[in-house]
């Protein structure tokens, strides 16, 4: 039994190496995709629920809000892309020799760290509610997280000579 | 072609390789940055050049080559860590919970390695099979951390530099093919155990074709093009009013 999963974990290794190596190529040229804060927001909000919750029979309501999951996690998916840029964009200004920038760029660099946790309990949260569309677990955190990280992306392109403003827009 | 004497061929041209590597490595001072894997490598040759003259007497070679061979694996566990503090060293937020992560997997994969070694404990009767089913347990516990290493990078959004990339898939695929040979080779005939060792060669000359490749190839330009997509929200709300007013 070992012996089969042994060879099973080695199989597994290579599969996830091979994936490695191509999602790697894809994401040669990183892409960053604009998230409308206010359009998640509403998605989010626990009294728009209940509104449908109340106006809608129970059948509708569970299928409106699985259709309302499915776009929240593709929202959560594009924000935790945008962080991962973030990080990746982030790095050489970490190492410049203006300490405002290297501070700012730390600054950045945690931000954007924490919400890709977010994102990754987000996600948990997500899952359980489309399993049992009667739990409420809002990952209202991540509004708030998201809006700091963009206005520090700014300060920091504001820092810095070879302006990084339009990451801050594009985000 | 006879498989053993392209199994010779391989071995030199592994030889060949590892010179290089070692070369490359001196030259671009990678040891500076990578101490641990600088080792490997190095300790790698010295391996060879050890086992070489020895190689006709049988229990001075049985000897020499598994002593090498444990610290061999000792160095390959250390490049992991090495790898895993390169990657998490920038990331305060993500480091210490990825610490947490890291020594819980460490401990699942011992506890298969030794449920593994227990397995076969009982058709270990020599001493080479003991030495054998011990490499299998840390191979798993080796190949293990380099698959946590690229799945937490991932699940952390994380981007790896070029050639901390390089040497932990390297090191990967050498691990994987490595623990597929240690585990089969009681269960397999003669001639597919000599196939197992092409493959074993194959993969090792992989390896070290994986580590030059990403050494030497120019260094990756950051490159943030932006795609901005129309809002949702009109749509969303637009759906939502039809399915209310249906």
């Amino acid at each position: 039994m070992i012996t089969v999963i042994v060879i099973a974990l080695a199989l597994c290794a290579v599969v996830l190496f091979y994936m490695a190596v191509r999602s790697r190529r894809k994401h040669a040229v990183q892409s960053l995709r604009q998230v409308d804060l206010a359009a998640f927001h509403t998605l989010l909000d626990r009294d728009d629920e209940l509104f449908l919750k109340r106006k809608l029979s129970r059948s509708k309501f569970i299928g409106i809000k699985r259709h309302r999951i499915r776009v929240t996690v593709r929202y959560v998916a594009r924000i935790a892309s945008n962080a991962s840029t973030v990080l990746h964009a982030s790095e050489a200004a970490r190492l410049s020799p203006m300490p405002q920038v290297a501070l700012t760029a730390a600054q950045v660099m945690d931000l954007a760290a924490q919400i890709r946790l977010q994102c990754l309990l987000a996600m948990f949260k997500l899952s359980l509610e489309y399993a049992m569309p009667s739990l409420q677990l809002t990952p209202a955190m991540l509004v708030p997280a998201y809006q700091t990280l963009r206005e520090n992306v700014r300060r920091l392109g504001d820092l810095q000579t070879q302006n990084s403003v339009p990451l801050a827009n594009a985000i | 072609m006879p498989v053993g004497s392209l199994i010779h061929d391989l071995w030199i041209a592994s030889i060949a390789l590892q010179v290089m590597l070692t070369a490359t490595l001196l030259v671009k001072r990678a040891w500076r940055k990578y101490p641990m894997f600088s080792a490997y490598v190095f300790f790698t040759l010295f391996e060879t050049a050890a086992t070489l003259p020895s190689h006709r007497l049988g229990s001075a070679y049985f000897y020499t080559f598994w002593i090498c061979e444990a610290i061999g694996i000792v160095l390959g566990l250390a490049v992991v860590r090495e790898i895993f503090t390169n990657i998490f060293a920038p990331h305060a937020a993500l480091r210490r919970l990825a610490t947490i992560i890291f020594r819980v997997a460490v401990v699942a994969l011992i506890v298969l390695a030794c449920g593994a070694i227990y397995e076969q404990s009982a058709s270990a009767k020599s001493f080479a099979r003991v030495v054998m089913v011990s490499t299998d347990g840390t191979r798993i516990v080796e190949l293990g951390l380099i698959m946590f290493l690229f799945l937490s990078s991932s699940a952390f959004g994380l981007h790896w530099r070029q050639n901390e990339f390089g040497i932990a898939l390297g090191l990967g695929t050498c691990a994987a093919v490595e623990l597929i040979n240690v585990t089969l080779m009681t269960h397999l005939s003669a001639e597919a155990e000599q196939v197992l060792s092409l493959v074993r060669s194959l993969s090792f000359n992989g390896s070290l074709l994986i580590w030059l490749g990403y050494l030497l190839a120019p260094p990756e330009r950051p490159t943030t093009p932006v795609d901005v997509p129309r809002a949702q929200l009109e749509q969303w709300n637009q759906a939502v009013m039809e399915l209310i007013n249906r």
